[in-house]
């Protein structure tokens, strides 16, 4: 002890509290001048000096933290001397620099669960600011959080939080509101079912009526929505019906078998009716049929090219013979055919309404050519 | 034909100045950049700012010229390296060309992100399309407001395919030295507030000032009324579904405007039950998922990107294929005469007629007579889709692999979504080789595949 002034602020600082705390704990021995406190300078006395500067902060702390412990312990340890108290007494006091710090971490936990808040509070452990310390403090304290709780918990078939009505009846605890509910009052005359009217007149039939689409602000203000609804959709309705129809008719004239020269395509007709009229030999025959200018790969329009004496359509490049087969590009079946007949004027007239598909044999149908 | 068309020549002018102009500041910029950062290279001894600085340099002398107006002056690609090009340039040549290029870039993928290669790519694009637009007929197509944007695409897409690759190679590399990803490096995390939101509100702003420019500069191509019985000659569906026009001319309707659609939306949605592979995610390679890597880019670029191109560049009235520079003559004879599979099995090698149903048969009679009729194609798709998969297990090792690590539904959910997406340029290729139109044609019932 002799190079004691050497030793720095903290050191003699934590061997004072050491000698406080340790003192204190070990009570049993009663004696101011306890040997294990002193045991560590001396213990070491030759490395004390050159020591004292080289601990390390952690270090330190530990001790600290160590007798903080200890002279927490020592509180209760004053009122109630009992034989666990000892341990984690014996623990610090033993060799508070020696100790790891998880091992100081537990000693302090073990002492504040065992403590009262309030001497934890002043004790100086609190100035402390130990992050873990506070949640360990938390666990204990709060219901049960951690897994294996809360798996017990559901092993007992009972969830952790509030519970629903239902589930608090099939526990069979009820749902007992323990505060008293108010009587309802008597419901008052004016909500009571009126009686039924005596005498059903015609006259109480229409009043009765118009009270209730007119009776109130808010029965009129629904009454006319529905009103102007019904008339919108009339209105619609009658949309669909114009006066004038500019839509060429479906059954129209294309003029005299005799006007057609043979091998002759008339696309004159396309641009108003969507028909190409074609006199041409078809398996041999001569005949004048009405050709629906829908391609029937995709819908597009094909156009009549004269020089190369077919149909090519300009959206995917399908084309078809002048008999309307098809022949090239992704076209799967023929042009179809409109129903086509010569009318009671000996004029060729073209019904829209009816077509004919040359791959389900409908072309020998003598309603879709005039042989010729 | 467009020959000496003084009107022709004062728009081309007008618009090739400036864009030889642009040309030159690039090039500038870079040579700056490359110079004052030190981050230059050297090709063949030569330090590739200076290339640049040339380059610059000599765009800044053509940028006069073809702004000058005079035909002599502008230049310009000749009329017989044209129409070699034009005679050399069918649909076969086009579509396993764009795959082989594909293929050939994956392959020789390293050489191409080197950012030397990429640049002189760039601008010997940029030159192509600078010499091209002089030819009447391929400035008709670039000049028309619907086609901009489709020009733009294809740089922009040549652009991010190779920052992508790029960066793919870059961590391939860093893989075989033993470190991680790039991405995993730059692990810093960025405020959404001010950082996101500003650079959100800069490239809003950005790209509202470009489209009110653009709006005002080219006008929205407004055509005449729309008439049901007249179809614009040629009639081009939407830019983005071009490629879908394109699938249609070999499919039918009902195959390449719903089926097919439709499998290309569910496949897409599949592929996360498909690819359980964890590799690649979250930053760029290639090595590790070569086989998902090449999928995609033969779907995207090839199967979508390229037939937007084809759509727009090359075809014509009537859906003809037309050359780059040829002239769009609505009435060019293509020699178009598409049969069935079932014609050429039963008629040219059988020599017999095909078994048609006579109209008086009964359902079943007429339907087995459809069937016989069809069985060579019948057969043909089962193999393809059905028999075709296993096989592969037995016989290649690849997908040996895949079967085992996969499991069989997983697997011939993957193959099967692989051959269809094969089929499209398979059959193609049928057409423009073998006339072939359908495999399975079945018009009585609107059935065709």
């Amino acid at each position: 002890m002799a190079d004691q002034r050497n030793l720095s602020v903290e050191e003699i600082l934590s061997t004072c509290r050491a000698a406080d705390g340790g003192g204190g704990a070990a009570d049993v021995a009663s004696t101011p001048e306890p040997a294990p406190v002193s045991e560590k300078p001396a213990g070491k006395p030759k490395a004390a000096a050159g020591d004292a500067k080289k601990m390390s902060v952690e270090e330190m702390l530990a001790a600290a933290r160590g007798d903080a412990v200890a002279s927490a312990s020592s509180e209760r340890a004053s009122d109630e001397p009992s034989v666990p108290t000892e341990q984690p007494a014996a623990v610090a006091a033993k060799s508070p620099g020696e100790m790891s710090v998880a091992e100081m971490l537990a000693a302090a936990r073990g002492g504040a669960s065992k403590e009262k808040p309030k001497p934890a509070a002043k004790s100086p452990v609190a100035k402390k600011p130990t992050a873990k310390k506070p949640a360990a403090e938390k666990k204990e304290v709060s219901g049960p959080k951690d897994t294996t709780s809360i798996l017990a918990m559901a092993r007992k078939e009972r969830k952790p939080g509030p519970i629903s009505k239902a589930e608090a009846a099939s526990q069979g605890q009820g749902v007992t509101s323990k505060r008293k509910m108010p009587e309802m009052p008597e419901r008052p005359a004016y909500v009571q079912p009126a009686a039924p009217a005596a005498n059903e007149d015609r006259r109480t039939f229409f009043g009765s009526f118009f009270g209730a689409f007119l009776g109130s602000s808010l029965a009129v203000g629904f009454s006319s929505l529905a009103v102007t609804n019904v008339l919108w959709v009339l209105g619609g309705a009658r949309f669909m019906f114009p006066n004038i129809l500019t839509e060429p008719p479906t059954v129209f004239k294309v003029g005299f078998s005799g006007d057609y020269a043979l091998g002759q395509v008339q696309a004159k007709f396309k641009a108003q009716f969507g028909v190409w009229v074609v006199k041409a030999d078809y398996e041999g025959v001569s005949q004048v049929y009405a050709l629906k200018s829908v391609c029937t790969h995709l819908g597009c329009t094909p156009n009549w090219l004269e020089g190369e004496q077919k149909f090519k359509c300009p959206c995917h490049g399908s084309g078809f013979y002048k008999d309307g087969v098809n022949f090239e590009g992704p076209a799967p079946r023929p042009l179809e055919r409109y129903a086509i007949r010569v009318a009671d004027d000996g004029q060729l007239e073209v019904d829209k309404s009816r077509t004919f598909q040359q791959e389900l044999g409908q072309w020998s149908d003598v309603a879709s050519f005039v042989a010729s | 034909m467009h020959g000496h068309n003084p009107a022709f020549y004062e728009t081309l002018s007008s618009f090739l100045g400036g864009y030889y102009l642009s040309l030159a500041a690039m090039n500038g910029v870079a040579a700056c950049y490359l110079w004052v950062s030190g981050r230059g290279r050297r090709l063949f001894g030569v330090p590739t700012y200076l290339l640049w600085l040339f380059s610059a340099l000599a765009f800044t002398i053509v940028s006069p010229l073809a702004a000058s107006g005079d035909p002599a002056l502008i230049p310009g690609l000749s009329q017989g390296f044209r129409n070699v090009l034009d005679a050399i340039f069918n649909p076969v040549v086009y579509s396993v060309g764009s795959l082989v290029l594909v293929f050939g870039m994956f392959f020789a993928r390293r050489f191409f992100v080197n950012p030397t290669v990429a640049w002189i790519v760039l601008n010997s694009a940029f030159v192509f399309m600078g010499l091209s637009m002089t030819d009447p007929d391929f400035f008709e197509i670039v000049k028309k407001p619907d086609n901009v944007p489709i020009v733009g695409m294809v740089y922009l897409l040549g652009f991010f395919t190779w920052v992508g690759a790029s960066q793919a190679v870059k961590n391939d590399d860093r893989r075989r030295q033993g470190l991680g990803p790039l991405e995993a490096e730059d692990q810093e995390k960025v405020l959404v507030w001010p950082d996101l939101v500003y650079t959100e509100m800069i490239c809003m702003i950005g790209l509202m000032a470009l489209l009110i420019v653009w709006a005002i500069l080219l006008q929205a191509p407004l055509e005449e009324p729309a008439s049901s019985v007249k179809t614009p000659n040629p009639s081009k569906a939407p830019w983005y579904f071009l490629g879908l026009q394109e699938m249609l001319v070999y499919f039918d309707p009902w195959m390449a405007g719903v089926v097919l659609p439709s499998m290309v939306v569910f496949g897409l949605m599949a592929v996360p039950f498909i690819d359980f592979n964890k590799a690649g995610n979250g930053y760029y390679t290639i090595d590790e998922r070569k086989f998902a890597y090449m999928t995609f880019q033969f779907g995207f670029l090839v199967l979508w990107v390229t037939l937007i191109v084809m759509g727009t560049f090359l075809r014509g009235p009537n859906w003809n294929f037309f050359g780059l520079y040829e002239t769009w003559d609505p009435h060019k004879v293509a020699a178009l005469n598409n049969v069935d599979l079932s014609e050429i099995v039963w008629i040219e090698m059988l020599g017999m007629e095909r078994p048609r149903p006579a109209p008086d048969d009964g359902l079943l009679v007429g339907w087995s007579k459809i069937l016989l009729r069809e069985s060579p194609g019948i057969i043909l798709v089962v193999l393809y889709l059905a028999v075709l998969p296993p096989a592969l297990v037995l016989y290649s090792k690849f997908f040996r692999g895949m079967f085992v690590r996969m499991g069989f539904l997983r697997y011939m959910l993957l193959t099967n979504l692989l051959l269809f997406m094969m089929m499209l340029p398979i059959k193609m290729v049928c057409r423009w080789t073998f006339n072939l139109k359908y495999i399975i044609a079945i018009p009585e019932y609107l059935t065709n595949f």
